[in-house]
C-alpha cells in the first residue's frame, strides 16, 4: 500500500502536533528525573516527541500497564461477589507521538501471544483504539541492533504515520496504512512532497542503516542457539547479572504477569501486575520446588525465550532489537552480548 | 586516578598462586566511557581489567552466595565499599580468610559532566578502612556534611514535599533493582515479598512502591554507606539518596556520630544503644 | 459574621492535603501498638479503673516496643488509620532488659522520615507508659486523639480506593 507522502518544515511540524493535540486524546513521552515516559498531555510544551532515544521508556505501558485492577470483591454474610471494575481509561480513542518503530513493532510482535489461547480483550481495545505516529531515528543508539532481526525496518507497517527528517529542514510524512491515511487527511498537513522525496527517505533509510555499532546475523544466531541449551556460555555471559526484574519490565515485548489480591477490611481488588522470568522466585511452586533457583538457568530462558521459543512458535522473533534491557541495566548487559556469546 | 596496571598485577598473581576463584573488578565498555563490574574466572580475561574515576558500581554486592557462591573472592574497593565491606563482615556474610582486599584510596567519582558526583563530594572516608593490600595514598576522614537535596527539601512546606515524593513513587515500577545491587540487601527472601504476610502488597500501585521504598531505606538506615548503586540501577532515575541520606543526617545528629562501616566491628546504628540517646519525643 | 464562623468550625482541613476536609465532628481511627508487659497492662489497669478514654485507638499486642518494625507503622497509615501510637515500657525497666533502648532509636529515624515525606510529625507518636500508669495510659491516648483530630483525615499515599 503505497500511501502519498507529504512534506512539511519544522515549523509544519510543531503545527501538526499541536493539532493531533488539540483535537485528540494524545500520549507524548514527557521527561521526568531524567528520563521520558509517555504519558497524557493537553500542550505540545509538556512533551517532546523527539525525545533522545536512550533516554525514552517503551509505548508497553499504554497497553499492558505495570499494574492494573482486574475484578473487585465484596464480602458480606452471604458470601463473596464479585464484580467490574471501572471502565478502563485506556480504552478511549487516542493517538501516541514521538514513537520509535522497534516499540511499534514490537506491538505487532504481542498481538500474537495476546490473541492466542485467551485473547486479552483489553489489550485488544486499546490497540484497536490506538494510532501510533513513528518519527524514524537519524542514527542507531549505542544499544541498538533492529536492522539485524527478523522483520523489514524500512517497509514496517507497525506504525499508522511515518515522520522522516529529510534534508535542508524538510520533513516528510507518510500515512503506512489506511487508519494513518484518514488521519493525515484531516490534519494541518496537506502540501504534497516534491518528486525527490522517495529518493531522500531512501537515503535517510542507508545513512540510518550504516549508523549501527551492533549488527548479527539473526538466522545463523537462531540456527546456533536451537541447540545451545546446554551450552556452559550461559554462565559466563550472565556472570555479573544482579538478578533484578528490570530488562524484563522495560522490555516492549515481555509480557509475564503476576496476579495479587489487596484487601481492606470486607472489599478487595484484584490487580495484574508486572513479574519477571529473571525473579528468583519466578518458578517457586507450591510445595516448594523451584526449577531456576540458579542465576544462569534464568538468563537462559530469557535468552531463548526470545530468540528461539518465541520464533518457534509464533514466526516472530520476540526481541526487537530496541536496546532498552542494555540501557537500563544497572550492570550494562545486553542481550545482543548474550546470544551472541553463547552461539559463537 | 588510573590503577588499571596495578589492579592487572594483582590480579595476575592471585590466579597464579591459586589464592582465588573469582576477581571481582571492572572492564570498560567498548564504545562508551562507562565501566562495567565483571566477575572474572579467567586468568586470560585479566587484561581487560580497569580502575579509573569511573569504576562507580560498588562490587562487594557481588559477595552474595547467588553471585561468588561463598567461594574465595579477589576484590577492589574504594573507601565507601570498604564500609559495606567491614559491615557485611560483621554481620558474618562473608568469611574473611576467603576474601583478598584490594583497597584504593578513592579521589572520587566523575559523572559524564567531568563533575564528582555528588556523593564523592560529601565523602567522608575516601581511603579503604579494610584491605589486604592498599593502593593510592591515604587522605584521612573528612568532616561530614548534610546532603545539599536534604537541606532543600527540609525548607519546603509539608504539603509541597508530600507531593515530590507521590511523584518519586509514582514513577517506581517495583523492578527491586535498588535492593538487588545494595551489597547490605542480602536477605535470601526480601520481607516486603513474603506473599503470606498480610503486610504483603503484591501491585505494583503507588502505595505500595511507597510502602517498599519507605520500609527498605529504614531498614537500610545506620547501615547504608552512600555508594549510590541503587540510585544508579533505578530504571526510573528516582533520587533514592533522599531517603538514605535523611536517616544519615538524624543518625549522625543523634546517635553519637554514627556513621555506617567505619568502625572494624560495627553492626549499624540499629544494633546498638546509649543511654543517653534522645527522649524527649516520646511522652 | 457569625454564619462564617460557624461555617469555619465546622469543617476539619487535612494537614497534609489542604484540599480534603472532614466535618467538625468526624472521628479519626487511631493504631494501637503496645508493649505486653508494661503500656498493654497499664492500659488494662485503666480499664479496671474504670477511667474514660477516647474510643478511637485500636490496640494490638507485641511482645516489646522493640517488635515494632517501621514497616508497621506505614503500612497502618496507608490502610485505615490516620494516626498512630506505640508504648512501651520506661527505659530501664523493659521486660527483656534493652528492648525498648533499640527501639527508641528506631522511633526516632521513622518518625523523622515520615515527616521528611510528607506526613506530618504528629500522626505518629510514642510513650513510656508502665503497667501501674492507668491514668496516664487516658492521658496519653486523649492527648494523641486530640492531636490527630486537629491533623484532619489522612489521605496521602492511602491504598488505592477502591
Amino acid at each position: 500500500m503505497n500511501f502519498p507522502i507529504f512534506e512539511t518544515d519544522k515549523a509544519g511540524l510543531q503545527k501538526f502536533y499541536e493539532g493531533v493535540i488539540g483535537n485528540n486524546e494524545t500520549y507524548a513521552p514527557v521527561e521526568k528525573f531524567g528520563k521520558y515516559d509517555y504519558k497524557r498531555v493537553s500542550k505540545l510544551s509538556e512533551c517532546d516527541p523527539d525525545s533522545p532515544i536512550e533516554m525514552t521508556m517503551s509505548i508497553k505501558p499504554l497497553f499492558f500497564p505495570k499494574t492494573a485492577k482486574v475484578l473487585k470483591m465484596q464480602e458480606d454474610s452471604s458470601g463473596t461477589t464479585l464484580s467490574e471494575t471501572e471502565e478502563d481509561p485506556m480504552a478511549g480513542k487516542r493517538v501516541i507521538l514521538g514513537v520509535k518503530h522497534c516499540d511499534a513493532r514490537s506491538l505487532q510482535v504481542l498481538d500474537q501471544v495476546y490473541t492466542w489461547d485467551y485473547i486479552d480483550t483489553d489489550y485488544q481495545k486499546r490497540r484497536a483504539n490506538t494510532l501510533i505516529i513513528s518519527t524514524r531515528c537519524d542514527k542507531a543508539g549505542n544499544q541498538c541492533f533492529c536492522t539485524s532481526l527478523d522483520y523489514d525496518v524500512e517497509n514496517s507497517d507497525a506504525y499508522d504515520v511515518h515522520i522522516v527528517n529529510g534534508l535542508d529542514g524538510k520533513i516528510y510524512l507518510q500515512a503506512v496504512t489506511e487508519k494513518g491515511a484518514t488521519f493525515l487527511n484531516s490534519s494541518s498537513i496537506q502540501h504534497p512532497a516534491s518528486a525527490n522525496a522517495k529518493e531522500e527517505i531512501s537515503n535517510h533509510y542507508k545513512s540510518f542503516a550504516a549508523s549501527f555499532r551492533l549488527k548479527m546475523n539473526y538466522s545463523e544466531i537462531n540456527a546456533k542457539l536451537q541447540n545451545a541449551f546446554e551450552s556452559p556460555e550461559f554462565e559466563n555471559a550472565s556472570s555479573n547479572c544482579i538478578g533484578c526484574n528490570t530488562c524484563a519490565f522495560i522490555c516492549p515485548t515481555c509480557h509475564c504477569f503476576k496476579i495479587s489480591d489487596e484487601k481492606i477490611k470486607d472489599t478487595g481488588v484484584r490487580y495484574k501486575s508486572y513479574d519477571s522470568c529473571n525473579s528468583g522466585y519466578f518458578t517457586l511452586m507450591a510445595g516448594g520446588h523451584n526449577p531456576r533457583t540458579v542465576k544462569y538457568r534464568r538468563w537462559r530462558q530469557r535468552a531463548m525465550h526470545k530468540f528461539v521459543y518465541y520464533k518457534e512458535r509464533f514466526g516472530v522473533n520476540l526481541c526487537v532489537g530496541c536496546g532498552h534491557c542494555a540501557i537500563s541495566c544497572p550492570v550494562n548487559i545486553s542481550i545482543f552480548d548474550v546470544v551472541n556469546q553463547v552461539a559463537k | 586516578m588510573d590503577y588499571s596496571k596495578q589492579i592487572q598485577e594483582i590480579a595476575s598473581k592471585l590466579f597464579t598462586e591459586n589464592k582465588i576463584d573469582y576477581f571481582a573488578g571492572y572492564r570498560k565498555n567498548t564504545f562508551d566511557d562507562n565501566q562495567v563490574p565483571v566477575l572474572v574466572t579467567d586468568p586470560a580475561e585479566v587484561p581487560k581489567l580497569v580502575f579509573t574515576d569511573q569504576s562507580v558500581f560498588n562490587l562487594t554486592n557481588y559477595l552474595k552466595p547467588e553471585h561468588t557462591k561463598r567461594k574465595r573472592v579477589g576484590i577492589v574497593v574504594k573507601g565507601c565499599d570498604s564500609r559495606a565491606l567491614n559491615l557485611l563482615l560483621t554481620e558474618k556474610q562473608v568469611t574473611r580468610e576467603n576474601l583478598y582486599i584490594i583497597g584504593v584510596c578513592c579521589e572520587g567519582i566523575l559523572n559524564e559532566k567531568g563533575e564528582k558526583a555528588q556523593n564523592c563530594l560529601e565523602c567522608v572516608m575516601p581511603d579503604p578502612v579494610v584491605y589486604d593490600e592498599i593502593i593510592g595514598t591515604p587522605t584521612g576522614k573528612k568532616e561530614y556534611q548534610v546532603n545539599v537535596d536534604i537541606k532543600e527539601l527540609a525548607e519546603k512546606a509539608l504539603s509541597e514535599r508530600a507531593d515530590y515524593f507521590e511523584e518519586i513513587f509514582a514513577n517506581c515500577i517495583r523492578c527491586n533493582a535498588c535492593r538487588h545491587s545494595c551489597p547490605l540487601c542480602y536477605c535470601a527472601k526480601c520481607c516486603i515479598d513474603q506473599e503470606t504476610s498480610s503486610l504483603y502488597h503484591g501491585a505494583n500501585t503507588s502505595s505500595g512502591a511507597m510502602h517498599a521504598l519507605m520500609t527498605w531505606s529504614l531498614h537500610l538506615a545506620g547501615r547504608c554507606v552512600d555508594c549510590r548503586n541503587c540510585e544508579k540501577a533505578c530504571p526510573s532515575h528516582l533520587p533514592l539518596h533522599l531517603l538514605h541520606k535523611q536517616n544519615e543526617k538524624v543518625i549522625f545528629e543523634n546517635f553519637q556520630q554514627h556513621l555506617a562501616g567505619m568502625e572494624k566491628d560495627d553492626r549499624g546504628a540499629f544494633y546498638k544503644y546509649s543511654l543517653s540517646d534522645p527522649d524527649d519525643f516520646i511522652m | 459574621m457569625e454564619s462564617q464562623v460557624k461555617e469555619a468550625q465546622e469543617k476539619v482541613v487535612s494537614a497534609e492535603n489542604p484540599e480534603i476536609t472532614a466535618p467538625a465532628d468526624w472521628q479519626p481511627v487511631i493504631m494501637g501498638i503496645l508493649c505486653n508487659w508494661c503500656s498493654y497492662a497499664g492500659s488494662d489497669l485503666t480499664g479496671t479503673s474504670r477511667i474514660q478514654y477516647p474510643p478511637n485507638i485500636r490496640i494490638i499486642r507485641v511482645p516489646c516496643s522493640s517488635r515494632v518494625d517501621p514497616w508497621f507503622i506505614i503500612k497502618s497509615l496507608q490502610t485505615t488509620a490516620d494516626g498512630v501510637l506505640i508504648s512501651g515500657c520506661h527505659p530501664g525497666d523493659c521486660h527483656y532488659i534493652s528492648g525498648n533502648y533499640y527501639a527508641r532509636r528506631r522511633f526516632l529515624v521513622t518518625k523523622k522520615l515520615l515527616n521528611f515525606v510528607g506526613y506530618h510529625e504528629n500522626r505518629v507518636q510514642f510513650s513510656w507508659v508502665s503497667a501501674a500508669e492507668g491514668p496516664k495510659f487516658a492521658k496519653v491516648v486523649a492527648k494523641v486523639t486530640e492531636d490527630i483530630k486537629k491533623l484532619g483525615p489522612l489521605h496521602r499515599n492511602k491504598k488505592e480506593n477502591f
